[in-house]
């Protein structure tokens, strides 16, 4: 490109925006989201090749009660308000949302008391129809596959489950829908804040000017405002180990079934996701930030943890395990970090959201939309917003006649491509192609099941590998399982003109 | 397009192939529904020679014993489906006209067949390290061998440079060959057993003729790395199989291969109702291969896996000829399963003799029962017990887990027999 000897080169691809958003996890879209009905302009920038990558993708998908934070807690207020909020959330943003309620499990008179205090932290934090159960009976009543060990539980008929990337994506969708800008795989490196108060973002890629930020950056939130020189505050990880089993486990659509607690987390919980798999989740131990192993010790916690709880259920049958990490805010009473920089004007944290972070989403992207109103952020509402986000069709879900409808429009859903859970070329192909596009194996798989059954991706990781290569127009070589770096193939094995041909 | 028939067979590899083609010699119409686009199933990626040795007495290649079969299959009037996925199967009743409803898909629409009789020839799929919870990160980079399998012999693409290979299944050594072969490093096989797992021709011939070593009684305990496996860990197990802390050794490599076990894929049969064998994770089968649905029979790697193809195709004979003859006289004229008659006798499993196939049997026929040991057996005796009482008693030999085993226990000896038997081994010293 020919250019201009400018005084300023760099800036010549500037983005320019009103507000940028440092993040894509369920907090940075759920804001987007909110802010997209103001006429705003509003970039996203996550540093993943898909939004709800980091800590989103890998959590227990409660839509806790609220009984469990402390009272008079920002998490206790953005928990409760937040699970009220979810079924019109669900309804608007289309995706898949179930009230379950569920158990904390007490055995003997030490969790009895701890019981009594949960219903105390429950009324304090006003939990809607929490109840203290004192008969085993009663328990079995509502949880037939609870342990019949349980003497005692707090029931809380208002817990919800989701699967926490389908809300992100959900969220994320409709706020591009609505005119926010994201930009995926762009990790912000640099900050600065220019002498007429706008900030400089800088990426691999672009670089942005904007006037305000929202830092939702996760675990990396403090690295990020560094980046400004803002010094606030300190993240530090809390790791948790997740395994999820086959749909055949011996147990079938258990409710959220709660220990004890520690003072750290909730400890390991057992209950049936919306895709009909139980999920045993979390350990609660803090490493080192991105350390998203699995340890041999945790899995063992979880399974010890959920034959504790769980009558009949079949240990065996774990088909993956998995972890995640908590941004917890350091010295902050175990509560969020939601506020503006006392260092950087229009610098705005939201921070330290760690579990109920899914659960207080909504509630939280309102409060944060509120705290930039107050701030001087202007917001004006547009005419044309659209709350409404359509999700694409899940084939394995319709009747036989919308089946047989869908493939008569398009051929591609006549094709399955993961036969664990029945989901078509047509969903793959449609899911690669909305906006943002799905453009890794991981993120199709996010968006269409593929991959997530008993085989784990065995059958149809290389039919996905061709969908995305083919769609996409990349090599089946530059096709990623994930993040940057995740390559799944090296190229050919033999070179010439007969080799691999006649290969989809 | 036709929509009733007497058998159909879901599945289209060596045992789907095997079991259409005996049900179409007996006289039934046929047809046959293959998911991928073309028949052979597994057979397809498995371009080693191996096959065929029993069955056509002849070594071929896996596309070349699967050829033989689509050949002859070709020369038929069976009707074949290719790009078609069975959804579910309702078992017939009297609302539908005592025929099974298949539902399918393909690419031009969906559709529900009929059929007096259907064979599950579906085959299995491979074990992953979800299964076996291996610690660490999750990284781009771990396969299953089959998986690796299908991207070097059939799309060309490499899954990497330098690999591991954890467990000594066959797949796994087929694969250390290959990937040797094609200028890829295999630097080492890792097995968590204290004996290989594979067949011993394919330890010599895979490994050995390689220089590819093979670590017994060793496992991986972490996959490393950020991205993409940068390293494995791999550790000493105790008698428990549980790993021995201290003998940890990291290996620099950037794949993890798995071949760590084989499992039956009865989706399809337990939308149908088939009662599943919680030891083979297949049907529970009578000497017919018929299920608990009377008319779905089942055979192959989704009944229990085998270890040669040979082995599939002679069982899927088996019943493609029993569907076909359930579908053409009516009914199941005498089943080894009515608890009505007190002819049927059920067999149960003793270790170190893993399970059975079939699990009922007649006492006027002749049983040919397949089983497995679930250790090895250097001087093993082979003992069938009613009760307490003794009712045949085989020679000493050696018994390995790899190889699938077959005894004909004859009538006769069954005549005496209780409702119950019992395949149990002796160890002698």
């Amino acid at each position: 490109m020919v250019t201009k000897a400018a005084a300023q080169p760099e800036r010549m691809d500037m983005q320019t925006y009103d507000l940028i958003i440092i993040g894509a996890g369920i907090s940075g879209c759920a804001v987007a989201r909110e802010l997209s009905r103001y006429r705003l302009r509003t970039a996203v920038l996550e540093k993943n090749a898909d939004v709800a990558a980091g800590t989103t993708k890998a959590n227990g998908g409660m839509i806790h009660a609220g009984d469990d934070p402390a009272p008079g807690t920002l998490k206790a207020k953005l928990n409760v308000e937040g699970n009220a909020l979810y079924e019109n959330y669900a309804k608007e943003l289309g995706f898949r949302f179930k009230r379950t309620g569920s158990m904390v499990i007490g055995f003997d008179e030490e969790d009895l008391r701890y019981l009594e205090k949960l219903l105390d932290n429950g009324h304090k934090n006003g939990v809607p129809g929490i109840e203290l159960i004192k008969d085993t009976a009663r328990i079995l009543e509502i949880e037939p596959q609870c342990t019949p060990n349980a003497k005692y539980a707090i029931y809380t008929p208002t817990t919800g489950l989701v699967d926490p990337f389908e809300v992100a994506i959900a969220a994320c969708e409709n706020a591009v829908a609505n005119g926010v800008d994201f930009y995926l795989d762009s990790p912000v490196t640099g900050v600065c804040k220019e002498a007429d108060g706008t900030f400089t973002v800088t990426t691999p890629k672009e670089t942005f000017s904007c006037r305000y930020i929202v830092d939702a950056a996760g675990l990396h939130a403090d690295d990020v405002a560094r980046l400004a020189g803002i010094d606030e505050y300190n993240i530090i990880a809390r790791h948790g180990d997740l395994l999820m089993m086959d749909k055949e486990c011996g147990v079938k659509d258990l409710m959220p079934l709660y220990p004890i607690p520690s003072p750290e987390s909730k400890g390991v919980v057992s209950l049936t996701t919306l895709s009909g798999n139980v999920l045993v989740s979390a350990t609660a131990v803090y490493r080192d930030k991105d350390d998203t192993d699995s340890y041999a010790w945790g899995i063992e916690e979880l399974l010890k943890g959920s034959t504790k709880l769980v009558n009949g259920l079949n240990t065996r049958k774990v088909i993956r395990t998995f972890a995640g990490e908590r941004a917890v805010a350091e010295n902050n009473n175990n509560d969020f970090w939601i506020k503006p920089s006392a260092v950087c004007e229009n610098w705005f944290h939201v921070a330290g959201i760690q579990s109920p972070g899914i659960a207080a989403a909504p509630a939280l992207a309102l409060y944060v939309v509120n705290m930039l109103r107050e701030n001087g952020v202007p917001l004006e509402e547009k005419e044309n917003w659209d709350p409404i986000h359509r999700e694409p069709a899940d084939f394995s879900e319709l009747s036989p006649e919308g089946q047989a409808d869908l493939i008569r429009q398009d051929p591609a859903y006549g094709r399955i491509v993961c036969r664990c859970e029945t989901v078509t070329e047509g969903e793959i192909v449609a899911a690669i192609h909305r906006n943002p596009r799905a453009t890794t194996v991981e993120a199709v798989k996010r968006r269409t099941r593929a991959g997530m059954g008993r085989c784990q991706s065995g059958f149809c990781q290389s039919k996905v590998v061709h969908i995305l290569s083919r769609e996409l127009g990349i090599r089946p070589e530059d096709v990623r399982l994930e993040s940057d770096g995740s390559w799944i193939l090296s190229g050919a094995v033999k070179e010439g003109p007969e080799a691999g041909k006649g290969e989809a | 397009m036709k929509t009733s028939y007497d058998v159909i067979v879901i599945g289209g590899g060596p045992a789907g192939l095997s079991a259409a083609l005996k049900a179409h010699e007996a006289g039934a119409n046929v047809a046959l529904i293959e998911r991928n686009d073309e028949l052979g199933g597994i057979l397809n990626q498995c371009i080693h020679p191996g096959f065929g040795l029993k069955y056509f007495k002849q070594e071929l290649t896996g596309p070349e014993y699967a050829q033989r079969l689509i050949d002859r299959l070709a020369a038929t009037d069976v009707d074949v489906l290719l790009s078609s996925m069975v959804l579910s199967i309702e078992p017939a009743s009297e609302e539908n006209g005592h025929l099974h409803q298949i539902s399918l898909i393909n690419e031009t629409g969906r559709y529900v067949l009929g059929a007096k009789a259907v064979v599950l020839a579906m085959g299995c799929r491979e074990r992953t390290r979800g299964e076996i919870k291996i610690p660490g990160s999750r990284v781009s980079g771990v396969f299953t061998a089959g998986l690796a399998q299908r991207y070097i012999n059939m799309e060309n693409l490499k899954p990497g440079s330098r690999f591991v290979i954890l467990g000594s299944g066959d797949i796994g050594l087929i694969m250390a060959r290959r990937l040797s072969l094609e200028g890829m490093k295999v630097l080492g096989v890792y097995e968590l057993m204290p004996y290989a797992n594979g067949l011993f021709r394919n330890i010599k011939n895979c490994l050995e003729d390689f220089g590819i070593p093979l670590h017994l009684s060793t496992t991986v305990t972490k996959v490393i790395g950020k991205e993409r496996v940068e390293a494995v860990e791999v550790s000493k197990v105790d008698e428990n199989l549980r790993p021995i802390e201290g003998t940890q050794e990291v290996i620099p490599c950037d794949t993890l291969l798995l071949s760590i076990g084989l499992i039956p894929e009865n989706e399809v049969s337990r939308t149908a109702g088939v009662e599943l064998n919680p030891a083979t994770n297949g049907a529970l089968v009578n000497d017919t291969y018929e299920t608990s649905v009377p008319g779905i029979f089942s055979c192959g790697n989704v009944l229990h896996v085998h270890d040669l193809a040979d082995n599939v195709t002679v069982e899927a004979e088996r019943a493609g000829s029993f569907a076909a003859a359930y579908a053409l006289q009516g009914g199941d004229p005498a089943p080894a399963d009515g608890e009505a008659d007190g002819a049927c006798i059920r067999v149960s499993a003793a270790q170190p003799v893993g399970y059975t196939v079939p699990t009922f049997i007649r006492k006027d026929r002749n049983a040919s029962i397949y089983f497995r040991v679930r250790r090895p057996v250097e001087n093993g005796v082979l003992v069938v017990k009613s009760g307490e009482t003794e009712i045949f008693r085989g020679k000493a030999r050696a018994y390995k887990p790899s190889i699938m085993e077959c005894q004909i226990v004859p009538a006769k000896l069954l005549a005496g027999a209780g409702d119950e038997i019992t395949v149990s081994m002796e160890e002698e010293k």
